[in-house]
């Protein structure tokens, strides 16, 4: 007899070649060390013990018997708890690269699995679609060469900035300078905006060094960036302090946070740069925050005043609104009073076929200063799988429309659209960001690029990692355990964040530079886009190209 | 010398094109020209002498003076010239005795461009530098305008300051954009507006100064201002811009200021000079760790749960015999000892262990997933002639037990072992309840037997009462004369089904304590037996013992029987038929509803028996189940009467093995109640499969001796002592550690380790290597 254990097959029982990931361990490379065990943020591999039978069949000698080797290997497990998730952290720390994940190319039957206790798959990241983006596909095709003066993104000198808040019509700007009338409050900005991310959804590490990083490009770098806080309230210390001008505060269905926002006001040394309502999410149309309980830690709880240790969801609607009117009545002008009518207040959608109505509603309120339209590449910490690859609009013609929509009444340059979701996502950031620019965005909010680029998220489209939501990032950038967000240095991600800025900076110049501008972004300079692909380029009306 | 004008006879300006071919006719035949031009573009361009060529540009200058200038040509314009001057020159000498506009020195190679007064904007841009020739240089007296030295890859600037257009900033707004070569000389204060990501700000070196010096006194002669001398060879009033390498920059920060010091000057200001978290989390520790960690960062300890769970045997042995613990014993050598310990938990290690008991603790043994479980039965005869162990001094309380059946006997064998006094009363003349009445001998043999109820009767605190047929009165009074009473009379009702022609039925019961009495009953030579379980397995053995020759065991349902009963049944010959109902038996048979007739002179009835409980109090209460009566007892066997207990049957139908559990529990609590301590069930979790590394061990072809079994057990959720963790552990964390005798750890009431394995924490990085190698299943990773 040589079996080695019992084997009992139940519905749910898998094989490793049905996990997205296979582990591919190297016996002969592997010197046993047990780091790639240690670090394993899923406890999906392990040191196996293994017997093989050798049978002596000596038939000449009638010598016959069996002898029996053991043998050691790293092993993954096949519970779905324990799913190895590709993340890859065991090839990094492997002294003698034995060891890795690899992408499972079977058709892996734990995608059936996924929905255990009645709980359908819930995720972080973003939708699972890889491959390149429609925003990857349009080319900057107007370039000014012997036609218009050249200009050099090298050498000339660019104004890249961006008007955050509601801008008069002309007419409308005099007669209120003359009669002494409010001018609504706008901000002048980097026009790539770090999206919302609260504190809670990131670590302390990582939201900590963005912010630092902002302020590095802010006060070293003069490049202006601002960052939204996400909707987990904003550490006291950091209302209190000059940087509150680099942040866009958010408020939400949940209202975590506010009120210590609302204590620290008479204590601001300066004004936050906006406020952004949130009604809608672009990873997960329709549904609400969620910050699962993993992740409410103590200090989270804190900040957000809420038990320790629960499920934070935000309800998808804000409770006491009931239409849009409303909602932008009571919501934009009580945030607008708040601040004494000095700080711009927007709200952000989820990108709709109603993007348009809310767009118009805006329009005709006065204390709207913008709108942010996410798009269904956007990310999230957590969300329901079925939520993020299936809910929601694409981006690009969403932008375009409104764009569309706001210059047939003339009205394109009084309030600014701003357009996110897969920003970057195959980390063409500057040329994505600039094709929704000219496409009619008057910014772009970035955030799971930011996270990608300033820190080394592992999360991809091809469904690696994706464990924002349970709060065991191995990157320690969604995870409120010191032990794994003190993996990262906020020194390092603040320094990606200024390469990050500066990098972009350099891009978006590069890419205004043949257009012969220099001085304003070309928000809406649809003659310079084309596609290869007939039917995008007649929706978004701009030139098809082959 | 040849004069060559740029106007005609008319005064008519001549094209560019014509004046020169002027000019290089001129060239061909004279080393030094005179031209009074008028404004011509390309002037000196590819011109070259043998003895080396002079120009001097005497009326106004075009476009590109000197363009293209090559090697031994110089040039001296007397005046201001326009844009270009030296535009891609290879090595002419050009002096230009006024300003320059823009575009200075644009591509140069080589070759020299003095200027007298100041140059406009894009001055030495793009500038080249062959190895194989001199560098080309470009000497201001006054100074540039904006975005100088663009692109400069080669070329020496000298920016003098003297008479500058704007004295505050005399290189303009931006030099030095894309320079990645070359050097420039200024003296006089700049915007602090140059690339510095191309060059760096510096004093000349003690090299660069003597370069400039060896040069400057030529300089001011070309231009014309010698006097100048004194003034512009003061060394401090000179800097240089230096290019910086690709490889300086990709050793500089991408911004301006290293973050870590903006961290301390500008960012924790900000915060009052602290962490901006320290109020909402005071004392949290954010630094920067490894991601291989020991100590208290570690996400999981690892934790040696020695015996804090129970191996298979252990778990699902009724009586919770520790078997694992007792094969360490003997694999050690302390045979005596490990007899001893199964006797704590049993009277009859032979008889049940070795011989009735389908033995519950090795179908779940570990080691049949290797090769073959456990041998139990050669283990509990191996015990059959120990001694009993020595009864503790006496607790001077008395038990009486009603039954001596396995359940009250070992309760009775606990309670004196224990020093309590425990009488027996039992209804038949004999001990051994059915163990005694009904098992064939061929199941029970008979010599194992008498030595453990040898062993039983020799016992100290053992007194039996035989013949005592229970009443109520009875009861009472036993309730007054004892500390408890334990109920322990089984089940001696037998079930019967009162289909026609049922009298003629015998029930097993009666069958089976009939056939193992001195006087056996006749039977019939066919045999139908309703009821196919393990007792009416037993009852067919016992006819064919008895002489009959075709035995049917029928059932309406899938008969229960399994085990040796069921295999010795079948070996004689025994069928089993089902579904099969009685519709009635005549003298011919069984009759089923069918109308079918089974032939048999004998009819046997074995569906069960039930308890006779007519000497129970009222206030004991009883839960009636299938239409009988069985006593409602809680987890300690106590039932609604605190001092009474029951046990066996009389709870509810089971293995002689559990009613050897049962007495044993009682016996405990009866224990634990007279000391005044608490009683505690057995509550150890059953070690998973899992948790065990069993590849350790290879197949091997089990032996019938008791050392064999030793040999081969697994020591699930034991401690083997094997060193194996602390051997895989690659940090070296674990070690193994003697117990003072008073500190050990340890299953109750038998093996005791007196050692321990201990992980290091300073050590331990979490890797979980300990517990996927252990093949106990003792070290578990505990989150942390």
């Amino acid at each position: 007899m040589v079996s080695v254990r019992p084997v009992s097959v139940t519905p749910g029982s898998l094989t490793y070649i049905d996990i997205p990931w296979i582990i591919e361990h190297r016996e002969d490379r592997c010197t046993l060390c047990g780091h790639c065990t240690s670090v394993c943020p899923k406890g999906s591999i392990y040191l196996a013990h293994r017997r093989q039978r050798m049978p002596k069949l000596d038939i000449a000698n009638k010598n016959r018997g069996n002898e029996y080797r053991t043998f050691v290997g790293i092993r993954q497990k096949t519970t779905m708890a324990n799913a190895c998730i590709g993340c890859g952290m065991c090839s990094m720390v492997c002294p003698n690269e034995a060891i890795g994940p690899v992408p499972n190319t079977n058709e892996h039957r734990s995608l059936f699995f996924h929905n255990q206790k009645g709980e359908p798959r819930k995720r972080g990241g973003r939708r699972n679609a890889p491959g390149p983006t429609l925003l990857d596909r349009i080319l900057f095709d107007r370039i000014s060469m012997l036609t218009d003066p050249a200009l050099d993104a090298g050498r000339h000198e660019f104004n890249v900035t961006t008007t955050l808040g509601r801008v008069l019509a002309p007419e409308e700007f005099l007669r209120r300078t003359i009669s002494g009338g409010w001018i609504p409050p706008t901000r002048e900005i980097f026009p790539f905006v770090i999206g919302s991310m609260s504190f809670g959804a990131l670590s302390p590490n990582m939201w900590l060094g963005l912010l630092q990083g902002v302020a590095y490009c802010n006060e070293i770098l003069g490049i202006p960036v601002v960052m939204c806080t996400g909707e987990g309230g904003c550490p006291p210390w950091v209302l209190r302090s000059k940087y509150l001008k680099y942040l866009v505060l958010q408020i939400a269905s949940g209202y975590f946070g506010w009120d210590e926002i609302i204590r620290a006001i008479p204590e601001m040394q300066c004004d936050p740069a906006a406020i952004e309502i949130k009604y809608g999410q672009g990873a997960k149309p329709g549904d609400g925050g969620l910050l699962m309980w993993f992740k409410v830690s103590k200090m989270i709880a804190r900040l957000r005043g809420v038990p320790e240790g629960v499920d934070l969801p935000s309800p998808p609607v804000h409770q006491t609104l009931y239409s849009i009117e409303e909602s932008v009545m009571k919501m934009i002008q009580t945030l607008s009073t708040a601040f004494s009518h000095k700080v711009p207040v927007y709200p952000k959608i989820s990108a709709s076929t109603s993007s348009k109505s809310v767009l118009n509603n805006l329009v005709r309120n006065p204390y709207a200063g913008g709108l942010v339209i996410d798009g269904i590449d956007g990310g999230t910490g957590a969300a329901y799988n079925v939520s993020m690859d299936a809910t929601g609009h694409p981006i690009a013609s969403n932008v375009r429309e409104c764009y569309l929509d706001l210059a047939a009444q003339g009205k394109q340059n009084e309030i600014p659209i701003f357009a996110a979701g897969g920003i970057g996502k195959n980390g063409n950031v500057a040329q994505n960001g600039m094709a929704l620019i000219m496409l009619g965005a008057s910014g772009v909010h970035i955030g799971k690029y930011v996270m990608q680029a300033a820190a080394g998220c592992l999360g991809s489209e091809k469904n690696r990692c994706n464990v924002c939501n349970v709060g065991i990032c191995p990157k320690g950038i969604t995870s409120q355990n010191p032990k794994l967000y003190r993996r990262l240095d906020p020194d390092l991600v603040a320094e990606r964040v200024a390469d990050i800025f500066l990098s972009i900076q350099t891009e978006v110049k590069k890419i205004m530079a043949p257009l012969g501008r220099s001085q304003s972004l070309p928000i809406g300079m649809s003659d310079a886009l084309g596609i290869n692909d007939k039917d995008a380029a007649d929706r978004l009306q701009i030139r098809y190209v082959c | 010398m040849i004069v060559v004008k740029g106007r005609d006879e008319k005064g008519q300006r001549i094209n560019s094109m014509d004046f020169e071919k002027m000019v290089r006719k001129a060239a061909a035949s004279s080393a030094s020209l005179s031209l009074e031009s008028y404004g011509q573009h390309n002037i000196g361009i590819r011109l070259q002498h043998p003895d080396g060529l002079h120009i001097d540009v005497k009326g106004p200058s075009g476009q590109r003076l000197g363009c293209m200038g090559m090697p031994g040509t110089s040039i001296v314009c007397h005046g201001a010239s326009s844009d270009d001057v030296g535009y891609l020159n290879i090595g002419a000498e050009i002096a230009v005795l006024g300003d320059a506009t823009n575009g200075v020195c644009n591509a140069m190679a080589m070759g020299k461009v003095y200027i007298k007064g100041s140059i406009g904007a894009r001055g030495l841009t793009m500038t080249k530098w062959n190895p194989d020739y001199e560098k080309p240089e470009l000497w201001v007296l006054g100074s540039t305008g904006d975005s100088f030295a663009e692109f400069n890859c080669g070329g020496t600037a000298v920016v003098c300051g003297v008479n500058a257009k704007n004295p505050a900033n005399i290189l303009g707004y931006r030099p030095c954009v894309g320079m990645v070569g070359g050097l420039i000389f200024f003296r006089g204060a700049i915007d602090d507006s140059f690339a510095k990501t191309n060059a760096r700000l510096d004093r000349p070196n003690d090299e660069q100064w003597q370069w400039l010096m060896e040069r400057m006194g030529y300089f001011l002669e070309r231009v014309e201002s010698p006097e100048l001398l004194a003034t512009l060879t003061v060394r401090e009033e000179w800097q240089v811009l230096v290019s910086i390498t690709p490889q300086e920059r990709a050793l500089m920060f991408s911004g301006p200021m290293p973050m870590a010091e903006f961290r301390e000057k500008y960012w924790k200001g900000a915060f009052g000079g602290g962490d901006p978290l320290r109020d909402i989390a005071p004392g949290l520790d954010r630094s920067p760790i490894e991601a291989i960690v020991t100590g208290d960062l570690r996400r999981n300890r690892p934790y040696w749960a020695n015996c804090e769970s129970a191996a298979p045997c252990t778990y699902y042995c009724p009586v919770h015999i520790p078997t694992v613990d007792r094969l360490r014993l003997i694999r050690e050598g302390r045979a005596d000892e490990a007899y001893e310990m199964i006797l704590r938990y049993t009277p009859f290690p032979a008889v049940v262990c070795g011989a009735v008991c389908p033995n519950l603790c090795v179908e779940n043994c570990s080691r049949q997933n290797v090769d073959a479980p456990i041998d139990a039965q050669v283990l509990g005869r191996a015990v059959t002639q120990f001694k009993a162990p020595a009864v503790a001094e006496p607790l001077g309380k008395k038990v009486a037990i009603i039954g001596a059946g396995p359940g009250g006997m070992n309760a009775a064998w606990q309670l004196a072992l224990a020093g309590v006094e425990a009488h027996i009363f039992e209804k038949d003349t004999k001990i051994g309840g059915k163990l005694a009445q009904v098992i064939p001998w061929e199941r029970l043999p008979q010599a194992i037997w008498n030595q453990e109820i040898e062993r039983f009767l020799a016992t100290p605190n053992i007194h039996v009462n035989l013949g005592v047929d229970m009443d109520k009165k009875k009861f009472a009074q036993l309730q007054k004369d004892f500390d408890y009473v334990v109920v322990a009379v089984g089940t001696h009702s037998p079930r019967r089904l009162l289909f026609p022609g049922h009298e003629r039925v015998i029930a097993a019961l009666d069958f089976l304590k009939s056939a193992k009495s001195e006087a056996p009953p006749a039977i019939g030579r066919e045999v139908v037996i309703i009821g196919a379980g393990n007792v009416g397995c037993d009852v067919a053995c016992e006819a064919y013992r008895l002489g009959a020759e075709k035995v049917t065991l029928v059932d309406i349902q899938k008969p229960l029987a399994f085990g040796k009963e069921k295999e010795n049944a079948e070996a004689l010959g025994a069928t089993f038929r089902w579904p099969v109902k009685t519709k009635e038996v005549t003298a011919a048979g069984l009759v089923t509803d069918e109308g079918e007739v089974i032939a048999a002179q004998t009819v046997i009835i074995s569906i069960g028996d039930i308890p006779a409980l007519p000497f129970l109090p009222e206030n004991i209460d009883t839960v009636t189940v299938g239409g009988a009566a069985w006593v409602k007892t809680d987890k300690a066997h106590l039932t609604s009467d605190s001092k009474v207990l029951a046990i066996g049957d009389v709870e509810k139908p089971g293995l002689a093995t559990h009613a050897l559990g049962a007495g044993k529990t009682a016996a405990e609590f009866i224990l634990a109640a007279i000391k005044g301590v608490e009683w505690k069930p057995f509550a150890k979790p059953l070690i998973p499969q899992q948790a065990m590394t069993i590849t350790h061990y290879t197949p091997d072809t089990p032996l019938a001796t008791q050392q064999n079994q030793a040999d081969r057990c697994l020591s699930c959720a034991s401690c083997r002592d094997c060193h194996l963790c602390e051997t895989i552990c690659p940090t070296g964390a674990i070690s193994r550690r003697e117990l003072k005798p008073d500190n050990r750890i340890g299953a109750d009431p038998g093996f005791k380790a007196s050692y321990e394995y201990v992980s290091d924490d300073k050590k331990c990085i979490a890797c979980g290597f300990c517990a996927d190698t252990c093949p106990c299943g003792i070290w578990i990773m505990h989150p942390y």
